[in-house]
């Protein structure tokens, strides 16, 4: 299972306690160490930036077990667990966690509550097939910092559990069932990570039902929701009779309890701490006893209600084991025909079964320059020496295109900070392999040697996309064999990263955002390259051109020898359908028939002209097209393979700035061709090709597309004032703001163009005294307003500098150099 | 120009080139007839031919000077005496870039000497012998000088000198003229040298004997006897022991041409100044040069994920052409790449076009014609040098740049022995590739005959699974390409048998046919 959360939520410090149970570090020091923590920045800056397996191995008493209703085999248990960083900048490594796991441990601040960055990762994990439970984080500061009476606290639980169930609401899934988690069910835990400490209500119920003699699942139901006790009276309620005994069985039985111990811990009075203590069955070691104060207090609560097994029991009876996960995740997971053989078998996570084992990370080995290669076995069994199929992110199943067999050297459990040889890894676990790490880049579906019908498991799909890019070059030009290969490292070392060269030459690397891209260039010069110095230039948004509306007229380019013309006109997509390619509903590779039908419903197409479209691009599967509108033109088959690389050329490099094309769609209206064949080859057509798109980009109003971020910041009311004059003045918009119920928290939603967002944070941070924190997540694109052709227009100073950079002339090619006249 | 000149019993002051000329003067067309025998060298050109008994001469003139030929043509024969039954033929439009000597244009005629006028890369030939006229390009020796002494005062460097070859004449005036300007200091200043004038096939070009008495004396003297000796475009010079190009400033006397490129690309370490005899300016920035030299860097980059090469001759004479042609050949084909050779003359955007299988094209010619800006080609031009480092595994961008193929004949023994363990990293696509196993193709070879029907076979069966698809698989042979494409020949129609009926075709010029007068009016409606 996962752990995810918002950043600053305490997963690393709560998976500590779990870490701690297994007996792999100590108890006192459990919430301080950060065990999954295992780079020196993340200790430094205090947040999880790649995220860490780690294989618990835990025998549960028979007792603690009896209510289990599913199948078991015996008491021990092995959880997988996923320490995932909270950052929105690092999601990507969420997503690769998720992919591996079957299920999510959701940690939320009681305090914070449900932020941007849990509703994103809840919905990945959903959309992964993932099975969530619930943790309410950080109770300590309930007791502690803000010693919130019980009824008050109680609205908040009840606040922070009900955003999370509408998110997950959102999300039907038949095959998945009802995700939304219940505390009166056991799925929500209340814990403090810092001090060690956790209970679900099966916890308290355990305990009175023995007491009052009721039933456990009864006395559940009653510790949640609207049932009042009155003491006074020993009666349940299921409205608050207002005496000033009635209280909710909640507060009554759960929270007020707690709140007393920690009171007595916290004042030392340990002459009243014992006898209670003893009451709840709970006996200190005798050293343990001359703890004072807040050492005290945790040492007390962790002996009498240990987050450990408050979580694992929640954990164990409401996570699903991967044989049960496995059956409805096949058809998540499996691109191949659901009912072959290796469907079955990941379908049956049968360890006899064909090996299909997904590599959704690489960890950077102690050795440099030598990586494991971290995943998921979904079926069969990975040994040492084994040899395995590797199918690359472009395998075709029946080519020969990105794929490799090769044996595994060694294969690894991953324990944190440590790592453990073992001797094989069954289906079900996770799992490090070595000797695999110079044919995989980042993922990977690894099967045995002689499988050639296995299709490759799905690539993942990530929640951010790399929009930050900085040229990198080093200070020494005899460095570049060393940048060259440090940068492979990178590119292997993180999900989301993106390393590659420029047309002008310049080593580019892309980012989530500016962290990211700041622990990546340190990772990249410290680790990857020996510390040899490099240069950055500062942060490059790529651009994309876009029309706003059609040609004013149909343009004509003739071709070199004069005896070729096309006519053409470009117009912009509808709206939505640029998106629409972008996640592949619509594609090149489509049923034409369907394709047809999606245009001509939704996007209001001719459906004869839908089946007319003779390509997408660039790279043949980009967000732009090419149409064929001419009536009976001669030999117009014969071109178009001509006019198709013309396009892919200049879909890529747009007539502006050289940037990529999005949302146009181009028209060949007509076409005259001379009657000899030898005259109208690729040669003439190609060329012309490219000039005539031009032609038409700028005879439609062509404008710059600049990409946006959604930006979500959390902030107390004095702050808004500063915020929003930061993002006015970064042409920034708010088109939500909502106040956290039941806290003086502010929610802003705005949109911010990427360009502006350097510095953002910092600059939010200066105008806030520190209290607004920003979260950034790419959008959308969105269209400048102002006409690049205009001179002193912002678009024009875009265009210029870009131009520039690239070291393009200064001025765009006019219009005539591409358009010719009959 | 207020300075006096001070060359001005030797050079004239306007050039009869318009190239050269400098700005704002208006440009002479009809030089005097002392001013062509001094700038196209007649008298020693007449000594050669007589010297060496030559009975058919081809005169080569670049696109620029052709309009002189004529002019010369009369004088030399006039030089010649009117006794000699010399031939003399004036060549021009040459098929590949017009510094190399036209070889093959020269046998047409069946001359047995070649004199070369105008900017010369001084590649050496196969067959025939030839003599390059440089010109003289004005350059005014005082402003030169001055402006170069206060640069250097400036800048504590070493200096090597370099030049353009239109500029050797005066080389040895501003050496004194430096020298004399800035005796005190101590710099150390390196002249380099002209090879020679005279290019003799396939010989070693070391001895130069035929500048002395025209262009002056200057060869021997800062020669040392041990150090290293470089040489580039026609330049000679060396180094003392221990010093490598990196310590010196170069400093380079002539226009910003392809020979300059070349300079600042091999000696990309350098520190470069140019001075610009025209202008009569210092240019520090060269960073449009040192640009050019990352953008090789990234074609490199894009030739690796090439499938397909194109080697295009674009030389017939500069000597060992073949053995390099043949070397690429065996380097792409080691690399598991196929290799297609192609002839057609100077290569322009539509007629590499036509050829949109090949994904890269090796250029294989003289260096200063070397660098094609691709900007414009469909897929990228490289060099025989970058092709190496493309190609063969393991081999690696150091910031070395080699534009003279020949230095790569003797360099590099082809060392593709073992694949390595790792997968390639391609940079455009941010991840591994696999390259194609060369034993693979080795195989394909063997069996040549059915190598075409096999892959045709092949990409057929893939084709038929999707057949709407519109996306191109990657090909690996120009075979496989052709099959993919969406158009395959004419389409017959079996199924009609009745024959079709007449139509009327078109008439009239292709700008206009005469059923299209009318068509842009109809357009705008």
């Amino acid at each position: 299972m996962s752990v995810i959360a918002h950043v600053d939520h305490g997963k690393s410090t709560l998976t500590d306690s779990l870490v701690a149970a297994a007996g792999i570090i100590a108890q006192e020091v459990a919430g301080d160490v950060r065990m999954t923590d295992t780079r020196a920045d993340e200790a430094e800056r205090g947040i999880t930036i790649k995220s860490t397996g780690i294989s618990l191995y835990y025998e549960m008493t028979d007792d603690s077990l009896k209510s289990y209703k599913g199948e078991r085999q015996g008491n021990e248990y092995l959880i997988n667990l996923i320490d995932s960083p909270g950052h929105v900048d690092f999601s990507s490594e969420v997503t690769a966690a998720l992919r591996i796991t079957d299920g999510a441990l959701v940690v939320v601040d009681c305090i914070e509550g449900v932020c941007v960055q849990t509703e994103t990762v809840l919905l990945q994990a959903l959309g992964e097939r993932i099975r969530p439970v619930l943790t309410v984080n950080k109770m300590d500061r309930c007791f502690l910092e803000l010693q919130v009476d019980g009824e008050e606290a109680y609205q908040t639980f009840q606040r922070v559990i009900e955003n999370a169930n509408v998110i997950m609401a959102t999300y039907e899934d038949p095959l998945l069932g009802d995700v939304q988690v219940y505390p009166e069910k056991g799925t929500v835990a209340f814990s403090a990570g810092l001090h060690g400490w956790a209970f679900t209500l099966t916890n308290f119920a355990k305990m009175y039902a023995s007491k009052f003699g009721v039933d456990e699942a009864k006395m559940m139901e009653r510790l949640w929701g609207e049932n009042f006790f009155d003491p006074a009276t020993k009666k349940w309620t299921t409205k608050n009779t207002g005496s000033a005994t009635c209280k909710r069985g909640f507060v009554q039985f759960c929270y007020e309890p707690i709140k007393q111990i920690i009171n007595t811990c916290m004042n030392d009075q340990k002459d009243k701490l014992w006898p209670m203590l003893q009451k709840l069955n709970v006996t200190m070691k005798s050293d343990e006893k001359e703890l004072m104060g807040k050492a005290l207090m945790k040492r007390v609560m962790q002996t009498w209600l240990p987050a450990s097994s408050a979580l694992l029991e929640m954990m164990i009876f409401h996570l699903p084991s991967p044989s049960k996960a496995q059956k409805y995740r096949v058809e998540n997971l499996y691109e191949g025909p659901l009912d072959d053989v290796y469907a079955n078998a990941i379908r049956n996570c049968d360890p006899e079964g064909p090996l299909m084992l997904y590599v959704s990370k690489m960890i950077p080995a102690s050795d440099k320059g030598r990586f494991f290669a971290f995943g998921r076995v979904f079926s069969g069994k990975v040994s040492t020496g084994l040899k395995v199929r590797i199918m690359g992110p472009n395998y075709v199943p029946g080519e020969k295109k990105d794929l490799y067999v090769k044996s595994v050297q060694r294969t690894v459990i991953w324990m944190g900070k440590k790592q453990e040889t073992v001797e094989d890894v069954p289906c079900g676990n996770t799992v490090a392999m070595v000797g695999l790490d110079q044919f995989i880049t980042k993922n990977a579906t690894l099967t045995n040697e002689k499988e050639v019908d296995a299709h490759p498991i799905r690539a993942m799909k990530f929640s951010v996309s790399p929009v930050v890019r900085v040229a990198v070059q080093c200070k020494v030009a005899s460095d570049l064999p060393k940048l060259v290969e440090g940068l492979k490292r990178l590119a292997k070392s993180d999900p989301m990263v993106l390393c590659s060269i420029e047309e002008s030459g310049e080593h580019i690397v892309a980012g989530a955002g500016e962290l990211h891209l700041e622990i990546c260039l340190k990772d990249l010069q410290e680790d990857f390259m020996g510390g040899a110095e490099i240069i950055k230039s500062d942060p490059v948004v790529s651009f994309r051109e876009t029309v706003l509306e059609r040609s004013c007229r149909t343009v004509m380019s003739k071709s070199p020898n004069k005896h070729n013309r096309l006519y053409m006109e470009a117009r912009p997509l509808e709206e939505g359908l640029a998106e629409a390619i972008d996640e592949g509903r619509i594609g090149p590779r489509d049923d034409p028939k369907i394709r047809s039908k999606i245009l001509a419903e939704e996007y209001g197409w001719d459906k004869d002209l839908a089946k007319k479209i003779w390509c997408f691009g660039p790279e043949t599967t980009g967000p732009n097209m090419v149409v064929d509108m001419c009536k009976g033109v001669q030999y117009l088959n014969e071109i178009k393979d001509s006019v198709v690389a013309g396009f892919q050329w200049a879909s890529k490099e747009g007539a502006l700035a050289e940037e990529n094309m999005r949302g146009i769609c181009f028209e060949v209206c007509d076409v005259v061709l001379h009657a000899d064949a030898i005259h109208r080859g690729g040669g003439q057509i190609i060329p012309t090709a490219r000039r005539v798109f031009y032609a038409s980009q700028l005879t439609a109003k062509p404008r710059l597309l600049e990409p946006v971020y959604l930006v979500e910041i959390q902030a107390p009311e004095q702050a808004l004032g500063g915020i929003y004059s930061v993002l006015n003045q970064k042409r920034g918009h708010v088109f939500e703001e909502m106040q956290r119920p039941g806290t003086p928290l502010y929610n802003i939603k705005a949109y911010l163009p990427v360009i502006e967002s350097f510095g953002f944070s910092s600059t939010l941070r200066a105008a806030t005294s520190g209290q607004a924190f920003p979260q950034c997540v790419f959008d959308h694109w969105d269209m400048m307003s102002s006409d690049p052709m205009e001179p002193n227009s912002q678009a024009a100073a875009h265009v210029a500098e870009i131009r520039k950079r690239k070291g393009l002339k200064e001025q765009m090619t006019p219009l005539s150099e591409y358009e010719d006249k009959l | 120009m207020t300075q006096p000149k001070v060359s001005v019993s030797l050079i004239s002051s306007s050039s009869s080139r318009g190239r050269t000329a400098p700005r704002g003067e208006p440009v002479s067309h009809q030089p005097p007839a002392m001013d062509l025998e001094l700038n196209f060298e007649i008298s020693r050109t007449a000594e050669f031919i007589l010297s060496r008994n030559f009975t058919r001469v081809a005169l080569q003139f670049p696109d620029d000077l052709l309009k002189h030929s004529t002019k010369v043509v009369t004088c030399l024969r006039n030089k010649l005496g009117s006794g000699n039954k010399v031939g003399l033929f004036v060549m021009a439009d040459t098929t590949f870039g017009s510094c190399c000597v036209d070889e093959v244009g020269a046998s047409h005629i069946g001359a047995d000497c070649v004199i070369h006028y105008g900017h010369t890369c001084l590649s050496p030939t196969s067959t025939l012998p030839a003599f390059c006229v440089f010109g003289k390009a004005s350059i005014n020796i005082s402003c030169c000088v001055e402006k170069l002494s206060s640069y250097f005062r400036t800048n504590g460097k070493p200096i090597v000198v370099l030049y353009g070859l239109g500029y050797a004449h005066a080389i040895s005036q501003i050496k004194r003229a430096l020298e004399e300007a800035m005796p005190k200091t101590k710099m150390e200043l390196i002249f380099s040298d002209v090879m020679c004038s005279i290019i003799n096939p396939l010989e070693d070009h070391r001895n130069s004997d035929g500048l002395e008495g025209c262009l002056g004396t200057y060869s021997s003297e800062n020669s040392l006897g041990s150090g290293t000796r470089y040489s580039l475009g026609g330049l000679t010079w060396d180094l003392p022991e221990g010093q490598r190009m990196e310590d010196y400033l170069l400093l380079w006397i002539g226009p910003e041409n392809s020979a300059f490129s070349n300079a600042v690309l091999t000696f990309n370490g350098c520190e470069i100044v140019r001075y610009d005899a025209t202008e009569d300016q210092l240019v520090t920035d060269v960073s449009q040069q040192k640009r050019i030299l990352k953008r090789r860097y990234y074609l490199v980059e894009r030739a690796k994920d090439a499938n397909m090469v194109g080697i295009l001759v674009g030389t017939l004479g500069v000597a060992d052409y073949l053995h390099m042609i043949h070397q690429m050949k065996e380097l792409i084909m080691l690399a598991g790449k196929k290799a297609y050779t192609l002839v057609m003359g100077r290569p322009n955007p539509s007629k590499l076009a036509n050829f949109p299988e090949c994904d890269v094209f090796i250029y294989v010619s003289c260096a200063q014609t070397a660098l094609l800006d691709s900007k414009e080609f469909l897929a990228p031009v490289i060099t025989p040098f970058e092709a190496m480092l493309a190609f063969s595994s393991g081999s690696q961008w150091t910031g070395t740049y080699v534009l003279e193929f020949r230095d790569l004949i003797n360099s590099s023994q082809l060392e593709v022995s073992k694949r390595p363990e790792e997968a390639r990293f391609s940079f455009l696509k941010g991840g591994y590739v696999e390259d194609f196993e060369p034993q693979e193709n080795g195989d394909e070879d063997n069996d040549s005959t059915l190598a075409l029907a096999n892959a045709t076979e092949k990409a057929l069966q893939l084709r038929d699974r999707d057949p709407g698809s519109l996306v191109k698989r990657t090909v690996k042979s120009g075979a496989e390409f052709f099959v993919t494409r969406s158009y395959h020949g004419l389409e017959t129609h079996a199924n009609t048998s009745s024959p079709e009926p007449y139509l009327i075709g078109r008439s009239g010029k292709a700008s206009g046919y005469e059923d299209e007068r009318s068509e842009p009016e109809l357009r705008s409606n």
